[in-house]
This record gives structure tokens, C-alpha cells and sequence, in this order.
């Protein structure tokens, strides 16, 4: 073999590979968006081509599964965390990124490190705490919890963008006379926009997927998508054609949301230990 | 107001936050840990027991220690395999061109999913009558044609590990190629031109270069390893009997099942530790660029 051929073999060997695994890494989603246009006949047997129907996604908005109140629980307790976690995140990571301060490096490891505490371990008392004051199976309650996840992300990654922004801009609107506050608001604000979308995004998608917390915390009112999917267990077994209806309304907005900010997975993810 | 009082007023909000909802209840748990802490017997959180939770845990209960068990091997292979796979594909990746960047898109899309989620999908995946993975092992592997995965404490660990694998490879393989990016092409480019070969390039220019990113990589997987609740719950909730039993799992089971507040505070406790160390390492990588 002459050394182009092998070149041309080395490619050609590259690009199957490569095929292979965006096949792993895409059946499993893909197989789910199969089953959920497939009546429940269909999805018990192994079928690439079948008659297509809706009625999955009838079927889990209404009694007795009620996946509507769920959606509307889910959308509102990731929304409402991160509209609380955002703002609250950004005035620090501003402080954090412009001023020093005494002990910050350890404010700013304790943050950190908050994240890697296991969800387990926050729960046991945050569940004593909430059956004695009744917020037990409320979203108030599950927003409070969702805050300890996502505040240590949302932290980091706008110190990051803040980070990023040039100071000059700021030190001539102060020497014209502006105050901080103004300089925050007037140019910090707007210049970290897209950076605090992205946060927003980022935070969200984590408080949407949230587990552990809504399955002890949550029975009945306030439960979210994710301790949903439980519901569809029949007296024969797992109803595979409405678990992969619900999971695609689980997980189709988080796509559309990972897609827009997929520069930033990385560098959220790692709290900017790698960029 | 003076930048020097604004300063610390501006990260109060934050640190009141942060404070209430993960120092505190680290706190608490840990108070918790030493007391008998029955959920259903009113006046025993505040029931002072000393050490006997940690006792308990060490001595009397081969639960607990087949849970640590389950949780090493688990962070054992999940770490490595994710780490190698991910590093895998990252070089298969990083020259870019169009078949590769729209791989690399594509890679978000399981991480974006649900870890409840994934459990939910591969439980899917290896049904024994109509699971698509199942079917494929069976061909390919014929003596596990007509196995129930999830009904075997081996396999079913195996599908636990699969799944985990399966969910983390793109994170991970996205680090990596940032990482790849960074390491400077001339370096390559003369190791090549002196004749050494792809292999040799990889090993003694690429890998020294990414070390730092691997080191960062692996300590973040191991942290989410040991953590792992999510799709074990969904996928095998800790069964067949034990097998997939993690230390999560098994603080959730005796906490809210039994009602064991106080000893699975202990457990959590316990667990806390190698995350310090974890973090520690961590830590020091985060700030090596300030």
C-alpha cells in the first residue's frame, strides 16, 4: 500500500468511526421520539416503521395523568429560580470580579465547593425543616432548595463574563461623575447582557432536570416533569409509549436551550477551570 | 457610597443564599448525624446520641459497606471509561471540517437530558422483549440473547455504568477538545517533521499538554460519580437485592423510607469528606490562573 492509500484508508476509517458513535450517542434519543408516535401495540415490539400517531400526547395531558400541571410546575420553579439566583448572582460576581475583598478567595472556594456537596446530604434537613413549617409538596419550598444548586453556577459563570468586560468604560463614566450603582446599571448591565442570558439558560435547564429534591420533597401538588415520569407504570409494567411521550416534552425545550448556548456548556460546567 | 462599603454589600444577597441553603444544612445534617433522628418519633431530632450512627454504619451494617463498595467500583469504571472513551473522540473530533463540528453539536444533546431521564431511556433500551440495545448484545454476544439484563446483579450494574457512560461521554469529550485546541500546533508540527510517529506524537507532546485539562476533568467526573442518584433510581432503584446500591441511594432509601434521619445523616456525613478532598484538588486548578 502506498502511503496515500493509507492516508485515504486512515480517513475513511476516521469518518466511520465517527459515525458509529453519533449512532450511540443519538439511538437512545432517537429511539424514545420513535416511541412516543407509537400506539402502545407498536412500542412492545422492535419496529423502525410503523403508523405515526398523537394520541400519546393527548393521552398524558389527561386524566389520570394531568402532565399539564406538572409542565406548569416545572416551568415555574426553574423559572422563578433562576429570575431569584440571576440578579442576586450577578451584583456579587460583580463585587467578586472588580473589587478584592478580605477572605474572597475563601468566599469565592466555599461557593464552589457548595456545589459539589451532595444533593442527599442538603435534603435531609431541608426536609425536617419543611414538614414542621408546612412547606412540605409546595413549589415555594422546591425553589428555596433549587437555589443551593444553582447559585454556585450562577456565581462563577457571570464573574467569568464579567470578567471579560473591559474596565476602561467604566473608570471614564465614574471620572464623569457617575456613581457604581449607575456604572452597574448603565454599562455593566447591558455590556453583560448576553453573558447573564446565557446564565439564565444555563440555570435553568439545570433546575428543570432537578431529581433528587422533587422526589422527596414534592407527592402531589407541586410535582415536576422529571418525578412524573413515574406515573406511567401500569399494573403490566412500564407504558413505554406515554414514558416516551412525557420525555419528549421533557426533553425537547432543554435541547432548543442547550443548542443556544452550547459555546458556554463547557466553561459553565467546569466553573471556568478550563475555557 | 464608598466602593469600600459597596463592595461587601454587594455580595451580601449572595452569601446569605449560599449560607442558608448549602452551609447550613451541612450543619444541620451534621447535628443530625448525632442524634437518634427517627422521623416518626416526635422529640428524637433533638435525642443527643454521641457517635452511635457512625457506629452503626461501621459495625453493624454490611448495607452500608456494599454501598461504598458499589459506589467505588462504580466511580472506579465510570471515571475511567468516560475519561478514555471522551478522550477517544476528542481526537477523532478536533480537526473540525463539516462531518466533525456537526458531531460536535449534536454531542450537547444528551447532556442536556434529564439524568432521570436517561436511567428511564436505557431501562427502555434493554428490555429483554423489545429493548433495542438487548437485541443488539444478543446478536452480537449470543449467549446474551435471552438474558434479563436488569434482573442480573452483574448486567445490570453493567447497564447502570452503560448508562452513565453513555451520559457524560459528551461533556466530557467537549472539555477535551477545548483542551486539544490549546495545545500549540507548531510543536506537533516539528515533532512530525523529526519522523516521530502519530502514536509517539500523542503520547509525548499531546498527553503532557492536557494535563492539566484531564486532571480537571477527571476530578469533576469523580465528584458527579460518587454523587450518582438520579439514574440509578430510575434505572434499577439499587436492585436486583443490592447490587446497585449506591451511598446516594442508600442515604435516601434509609432516610426517607425507614425514616432514619440521624444515621443517614451519618452516612451523608461520611460521604462529605472525600468531596473535600475533591474540592481541594479542585480548587487549586480553578485558581492556578488567577
Amino acid at each position: 500500500m502506498t502511503g496515500r492509500q493509507r492516508k485515504q484508508l486512515w480517513a475513511a476509517v476516521q469518518t466511520a468511526l465517527i459515525l458509529i458513535a453519533m449512532f450511540i450517542m443519538l439511538v437512545p434519543i432517537l429511539w424514545i421520539f420513535l416511541a412516543a408516535f407509537k400506539t402502545h401495540v407498536d412500542v412492545y415490539q422492535l419496529k423502525l416503521f410503523f403508523t405515526p400517531t398523537l394520541e400519546n400526547f393527548g393521552i398524558v395531558f389527561d386524566d389520570p395523568y394531568r402532565l399539564g400541571e406538572k409542565l406548569f410546575n416545572s416551568t415555574v420553579v426553574a423559572l422563578v429560580t433562576v429570575i431569584i439566583a440571576i440578579p442576586v448572582a450577578t451584583l456579587a460576581a460583580y463585587s467578586f470580579s472588580r473589587f478584592s475583598m478580605r477572605g474572597e478567595t475563601m468566599m469565592l472556594v466555599i461557593i464552589l465547593a457548595t456545589q459539589f456537596v451532595p444533593a442527599v446530604v442538603i435534603i435531609l434537613p431541608f426536609f425536617v425543616m419543611f414538614r414542621d413549617i408546612g412547606l412540605l409538596d409546595t413549589r415555594v419550598g422546591l425553589i428555596l432548595v433549587n437555589l443551593a444548586i444553582v447559585m454556585p453556577f450562577a456565581i462563577w459563570m457571570i464573574k467569568g463574563f464579567i470578567d471579560g468586560i473591559p474596565m476602561d468604560t467604566e473608570e471614564a463614566a465614574m471620572v464623569d461623575g457617575s456613581s457604581r450603582l449607575q456604572v452597574i446599571r448603565n454599562i455593566v448591565l447591558p455590556m453583560a447582557a448576553p453573558g447573564l442570558l446565557t446564565s439564565a439558560i444555563f440555570c435553568f435547564i439545570i433546575a428543570w432536570n432537578e431529581f433528587l429534591f422533587a422526589l422527596i420533597l414534592t407527592n402531589k401538588n407541586a410535582v415536576t416533569l422529571p418525578i412524573g415520569l413515574a406515573l406511567f407504570k401500569g399494573e403490566e409494567g412500564d407504558l413505554w409509549n406515554l414514558l416516551s411521550a412525557a420525555g419528549i416534552i421533557i426533553m425537547a425545550p432543554m435541547f432548543v436551550l442547550a443548542l443556544m448556548i452550547r459555546k458556554y456548556f463547557v466553561q459553565g460546567m467546569t466553573m471556568g477551570a478550563v475555557r | 457610597m464608598r466602593d469600600n462599603t459597596l463592595k461587601y454589600l454587594l455580595v451580601l444577597p449572595a452569601v446569605v443564599v449560599v449560607f442558608a441553603t448549602a452551609i447550613w444544612p451541612l450543619i444541620e445534617a451534621a447535628r443530625l448525624s448525632f442524634t437518634v433522628g427517627r422521623l416518626n418519633r416526635p422529640g428524637s431530632l433533638d435525642q443527643y446520641l454521641g457517635w452511635e450512627n457512625y457506629a452503626w454504619a461501621f459495625l453493624e451494617e454490611p448495607a452500608f459497606w456494599n454501598s461504598v463498595w458499589v459506589t467505588a467500583v462504580y466511580t472506579t469504571l465510570t471515571v475511567g471509561l468516560t475519561t478514555i472513551l471522551a478522550l477517544g473522540l476528542a481526537l477523532l473530533l478536533a480537526p473540525g471540517g463539516r462531518l466533525r463540528s456537526s458531531a460536535q453539536t449534536l454531542l450537547i444533546l444528551p447532556f442536556a437530558m434529564s439524568p432521570a431521564l436517561i436511567g428511564v431511556s436505557f431501562r427502555f433500551m434493554f428490555n429483554p422483549e423489545f429493548g433495542l440495545f438487548d437485541a443488539f448484545f444478543g446478536v452480537l454476544i449470543p449467549p446474551l440473547a435471552d438474558v434479563s439484563w436488569l434482573a442480573d446483579p452483574t448486567l445490570a450494574f453493567a447497564v447502570v455504568v452503560m448508562a452513565d457512560v453513555w451520559g457524560w461521554i459528551p461533556f466530557l469529550t467537549l472539555v477535551l477538545i477545548g483542551g486539544l485546541a490549546s495545545v500549540p500546533r507548531d510543536t506537533i508540527e516539528a515533532a512530525q517533521v523529526d519522523g516521530a510517529s502519530g502514536w509517539r506524537v500523542f503520547r509525548d507532546v499531546t498527553l503532557p499538554q492536557l494535563g492539566p485539562v484531564l486532571a480537571v476533568v477527571i476530578i469533576l467526573k469523580s465528584i458527579f460519580s460518587l454523587k450518582t442518584f438520579d439514574q440509578v433510581f430510575m434505572l434499577t432503584n439499587g436492585g436486583p437485592g443490592t447490587a446497585t446500591q449506591t451511598l446516594s441511594h442508600y442515604i435516601y432509601f434509609n432516610g426517607m423510607k425507614y425514616g432514619q434521619i440521624g444515621y443517614s445523616a451519618a452516612v451523608a456525613w461520611l460521604m462529605v469528606i472525600p468531596m473535600i478532598f475533591l474540592t481541594y484538588a479542585y480548587a487549586k486548578f480553578v485558581f492556578r490562573k488567577g
